[in-house]
């Protein structure tokens, strides 16, 4: 028999099957759709994660005010401004000082240093009020201590005062109206010239002297977070040690424990999210294997009641001349459509979930769910997960089907 | 001048039991069935009829003993072949019609010819025609299951007849018919035969038997007579 034919025939037993095969291929279209999406939020959160770390720059330290030296995943994510000024917002620590500014400028291998502020103001545009992070940076250094770029416009400039450069993301999302280069906007009651848009980001950043005057509780002569260049990104972890060594000297503080800020490694920080973002993946990823176990067993049941009940055809197709192959052929394609249509089903009802999880996630606050805002739906994970589900029905089918090939005309001819 | 379609020599067919002593469903059958023949073989249940429709039709192998389907030992054949020879040379009609249930009246009259690989428009083409020639050209997108038991009865002859085979194998074909239109299908299996076809029928109805022109009685697994209508 042509497999064309066997192809038309199993089809044919496909489509009069009886609830219990679309029972089973609920099972599978469950299955897959927790690969597709799962398989898609870990990638998208794992693109987010390498745009993030990417942004953060490896060759970037920064110094922040508080005794926190572990980072986790969670407040990794909100990009170094942000953690800045959540961590300076505690009442106890004593902020940075020009002082360890002027400590950490004579270092080895430190190339730049650059003091800044941050906190919350409200900016104002077209009499929409929102609040944002306002980050005040060194102008004549920034440009080298940032691994941000520009989109449009410029970096700030020394002679530049009431003028700000807004992140991509602020530009495009935070109005209603998108913010042109060079107009004008409000914070905290302070009229500013927009000179220049980063390709990414949420946040407004200004002249150092200007930020103090914007932000509440910044002191004169303090910072919320210093930002270090280092030459060689090899030997990180050799400066990492020598800034807190010298820092602990100029600050008075004797013993490691009593530090009064800290350090951050992206090297070390990107090792460590990694590390927890694969081991999610790998824990989801095992739920889903598991649902797609479930559902191949599905297909086998389905498949060996199928053989059964259809015994008696068997025989007939045998005694007007189907060989074994042919009966084969039929029962395994049987068992691959099923798993086909179960595909089907499961890609688009994952691609629904995954596009619900991330919007799900996205309107949630707190950077954990955020992770998974993004979710990746490459044609290769779609593609992949239908020929997948594919095997899988042929797997499972397998044996009812080499069974079914087996049987004597005889016997399946008078199978009642 | 007449070749034997099928040969029969010295068949012996047993079942195994397990611990129980085997069962000898047939004992020292020999039987010549030439070109052309109306050959009706009958017995009371039970004395091995059923196993001689396997036997003949080359559904099941022997024991012991050689059967030849046209000049070929089927007990040398692979299941492949056996089974192409099978679709090329028998055509079967059961007792309990035995059509595929999911498949229109035309779609099983054509899965002969699909099975050995005939042309889709040619194998359509034929099953139309026998359809029509049994007075079905208005059944064939129909399921078996709307169908009388009558109408299944003619769809499985047309089925039978589709690769144009030398034998006709009906196993108790009227058998779940009432007598008139078991009087057509067996008047129609009396056409065929005139046509050239052989048709071998197996049947306990001694009614039926007449049709025969040569009739096979077995008892106990042994032929006990052969009688020439």
């Amino acid at each position: 028999m042509k497999l064309k034919k066997c192809f038309k025939l199993s089809w044919n037993i496909l489509i009069h099957s009886k609830l219990r095969s679309w029972l089973t291929i609920i099972g599978i279209i469950i299955g897959i759709a927790a690969v597709v999406s799962i398989v898609s939020i870990s990638q998208g959160a794992q693109q987010q994660l390498e745009e993030r770390l990417g942004s953060l720059g490896a060759d970037i330290l920064t110094i922040s005010p508080g005794a926190s030296r572990s980072f986790g995943p969670v407040s990794g994510f909100n990009g170094p401004l942000d953690r800045e000024s959540s961590s300076s917002s505690s009442d106890e620590q004593e902020n940075l000082t020009s002082k360890d500014i002027l400590v950490l400028k004579n270092l080895d291998n430190i190339q730049y240093v650059m003091g800044q502020v941050s906190g919350k103001a409200d900016m104002t545009y077209l009499s929409k009020t929102a609040s944002v992070s306002v980050t005040g940076v060194d102008e004549s250094v920034w440009k080298d201590v940032t691994s941000d770029e520009v989109d449009s416009g410029r970096f700030l400039v020394q002679s530049d005062s009431f003028s700000v450069v807004l992140g991509g993301k602020l530009v495009e999302n935070t109005f209603e109206n998108k913010i042109p280069l060079n107009s004008k906007i409000t914070i905290e009651g302070k009229s500013f010239k927009v000179v220049g848009i980063l390709t990414d980001g949420n946040g407004v950043y200004m002249p150092l002297d200007v930020a103090r005057t914007v932000l509440e509780d910044v002191g004169n002569e303090e910072f919320s977070s210093i930002s270090v260049k280092i030459e060689n990104v090899e030997i990180a972890n050799e400066t990492v040690g020598l800034i807190e060594q010298k820092l602990m000297f100029s600050r008075g503080i004797l013993n490691e424990k009593d530090m009064d800020f800290s350090v951050s490694n992206p090297a070390e920080m990107q090792a460590t999210i990694q590390e927890t973002t694969q081991t999610m993946s790998l824990f989801l990823g095992a739920i889903a294997a598991i649902s797609l176990l479930v559902g191949a067993i599905g297909i086998a049941n389905t498949m060996f009641t199928s053989v059964l009940e259809k015994t008696k055809e068997i025989g007939i197709m045998k005694a007007i001349g189907a060989k074994n192959k042919d009966v084969l052929f039929i029962f395994l394609f049987n068992s691959g459509l099923i798993g086909l249509v179960g595909g089907i089903g499961g890609v688009i009802l994952g691609v629904f979930g995954s596009a619900l999880i991330g919007y799900w996630s996205s309107t949630l606050s707190g950077s954990a769910t955020r992770m998974f805002g993004n979710t990746a739906l490459t044609p290769e994970l779609l593609i992949g997960s239908l020929l997948f589900s594919i095997l899988i029905g042929m797997i499972a089918g397998a044996i009812p089907a080499y069974r079914a090939s087996k049987l004597n005309p005889v016997d399946a001819l008078r199978y009642q | 001048m007449n070749q034997p379609i099928i040969k029969i020599e010295n068949v012996w067919k047993k079942y195994d039991m397990g611990s129980v002593e085997p069962l000898v469903v047939l004992k020292e059958i020999n039987l010549e069935i030439k070109k052309g023949e109306f050959i009706a073989i009958t017995g009371p249940s039970g004395s091995g009829k059923s196993t001689m429709v396997n036997i003949v039709g080359a559904l099941d192998k022997p024991s012991w003993g050689a059967v030849y389907l046209n000049g070929e030992n089927v007990s040398n054949m692979n299941e492949s072949s056996l089974a192409f020879l099978r679709g090329k040379t028998i055509g079967f009609i059961f007792q309990q019609f035995n059509l595929l249930p999911t498949l229109t009246a035309l779609e099983n009259v054509m899965l002969p010819m699909e099975i050995i690989d005939q042309d889709e428009n040619k194998s359509k083409d034929t099953a139309e025609k026998l359809l029509n020639k049994l007075g079905l050209g208005d059944r064939m997108h129909h399921k078996p299951n709307e169908l009388s038991g009558g109408q299944q009865q003619r769809v499985a002859i047309a089925r039978s007849l589709a690769n144009n085979p030398d034998v006709v194998l009906a196993d108790e074909p009227t058998g779940n018919l009432d007598s008139k239109t078991g009087k057509f299908i067996m008047d129609f299996l009396g056409q065929l035969n005139k046509e050239g076809k052989t048709i071998i029928l197996i049947t306990h109805d001694l009614e039926l038997v007449k049709y025969g022109k040569r009739v096979v009685y077995i008892k106990d697994g042994r032929i006990e007579k052969e009688i020439h209508n």
